[in-house]
């Protein structure tokens, strides 16, 4: 039987439905330049993207930025555990990955790491890997995973809340997702809440850390959606590589 | 076998050969002392009590103006469409970029009260870049990296490039900034009425 999605896919799956509604014009073949940068920038989507994008920062300014700042109130040890608790939810499917893209000594890092803050973190609570063995987050997803077996990235998406983001790493989502220890206990009323709390949970947590990349971006951007685009698709390539990170960085939205 | 051995020797011997760097050779140990001075600077600035928001962001932008090559940033931000631009369109784009640069960067460094910095471990260098990786840490947020890109291109080491966690700032600016042109109907003067606007806010 299938489970209720949750909101998130829903946003995911109109976005790929409304992909049909607005197409970008191509340069003329005359212009070179601009056509190469056309193919480098990959939106075909872009005026419906941009669309979407207008409908997240409505939402964003409407609800998320206002829930961020409350919850910035929170001492920061106390967002920290929070962080720390999503990213010890998230230990299998990163260790999946790590398993997947042949990195050993990775998964090993994942696994000890997932050992160590379970029981002396007190379930995740603590990030003593880091902080006492010197082990620090990293993080692996299965659009990662596509990147490392050649699978290019597909046009670029706007999907509200879920954020910028190209079709292969929207599908390395459902994968993710499927493979989320969550998943594996069935369904009923519990787990659908628990998933709930756990998804609003990494939103809040991933604009948490952003907070002040997007105010700064929102102020002094001439064209915000440009270089949103822009910014992930370099960050998304510096994790693919693992160039990213030192110590915390939230899991790919 | 031994011939093919050799064959490579031969082979890495013409490449050792062919990644000498020809010209504006940056030394990274040099580099990398330039970033650790101007890095004291502004964290100096910053975290300097005696000085009020606007003293501060002040001082931090007169430690950028020293140290980042602007022209060579700006050049390398309006790309391909710095040579569709008339000298008179260059002239404006180059002095609005100066002022937008600065007070961006000064803007943001200015509220990163009680930053530290080290320098990372590794230092590397491209033909005629250095590139010098430093770890950033403030009270009550997870440490990042910010890799500084060094050029001696006007004799004298300066920034030309911030990385934050490899994200390149004039990367995603040259994007922004072809993105506005475009919309603009390709006009640079797009791009320079909208950085106008922005610099009356």
């Amino acid at each position: 039987m299938l489970r209720p999605l949750p909101a998130i896919h829903f946003f995911a799956i109109a976005a790929l439905v409304s992909l049909l509604a607005g197409c970008a014009t191509p340069p003329p073949a005359s212009d070179p330049e601009a056509l190469a940068e056309y193919r480098a920038t990959n939106d075909p989507a872009e005026p419906f993207n941009r669309a979407m994008f207008d409908v997240h920062q409505a939402i964003d300014s409407a609800i998320l930025r206002p829930i961020n700042i409350a919850y910035r109130w929170l001492p920061s040890p106390v967002r920290n555990s929070v962080s720390s608790v999503l990213s010890n939810i998230r230990t299998p499917v990163v260790l999946l990955n790590d398993m997947l893209q042949g990195e050993p000594v990775r998964a090993g890092d994942t696994l000890g790491r997932f050992f160590i803050n379970t029981t002396l973190g007190l379930g995740g609570f603590f990030d003593v890997a880091e902080t006492h063995f010197g082990v620090p987050v990293h993080y692996e997803d299965f659009g990662q995973t596509l990147a490392t077996f050649g699978v290019g990235e597909g046009p670029f998406l706007f999907v509200p809340i879920l954020g910028p983001i190209n079709l292969r790493d929207l599908a390395g989502q459902g994968v993710d997702t499927a493979a989320q220890p969550l998943t594996w206990f069935g369904q009923g009323l519990t787990v659908n809440i628990l998933s709930g709390v756990r998804a609003g949970a990494v939103v809040l947590d991933n604009r948490d850390y952003y907070f002040d990349v997007i105010d700064d971006m929102n102020r002094t951007s001439l064209d915000p959606y440009a270089a949103l685009r822009n910014a992930r698709r370099q960050a998304r390539a510096a994790a693919i590589a693992n160039r990213d990170a030192v110590g915390h960085q939230p899991p790919s939205r | 076998m031994l011939l093919l051995i050799r064959r490579d020797f031969a082979v890495l011997g013409l490449a050792l050969l062919c990644t000498q760097p020809s010209h504006a050779q940056v030394d990274t140990a040099r580099a990398a002392q330039f970033i650790q001075s101007a890095g004291d600077e502004l964290v100096a600035a910053i975290n300097n009590p005696g000085l009020n928001a606007a003293a501060r962001q002040e001082r931090v932008a007169s430690i950028l103006r020293r140290s980042v090559d602007v022209e060579t940033v700006g050049r390398f931000v309006l790309g391909r469409f710095w040579r569709v631009a008339t000298p008179a369109e260059q002239q404006d784009y180059l002095r609005l970029f100066e002022a937008s640069l600065i007070r961006n960067l000064a803007g943001r460094f200015g509220e990163y009260q009680g930053v530290r910095f080290s320098l990372g471990r590794s230092q590397s260098r491209t033909e005629d870049d250095a590139l010098v990786s430093t770890i950033v840490t403030r009270p009550g947020s997870n440490p990042f990296n910010l890799d500084w890109r060094v050029t001696e291109s006007s004799g004298q080491p300066k920034i030309v490039d911030l990385i934050a966690e490899g994200t390149s700032l004039r990367l995603t600016q040259r994007s922004e900034y072809a993105s506005v042109i475009q919309r603009g109907g390709g006009q640079v003067a797009a791009l320079l009425s909208a950085m106008r606007a922005q610099s009356a806010r």
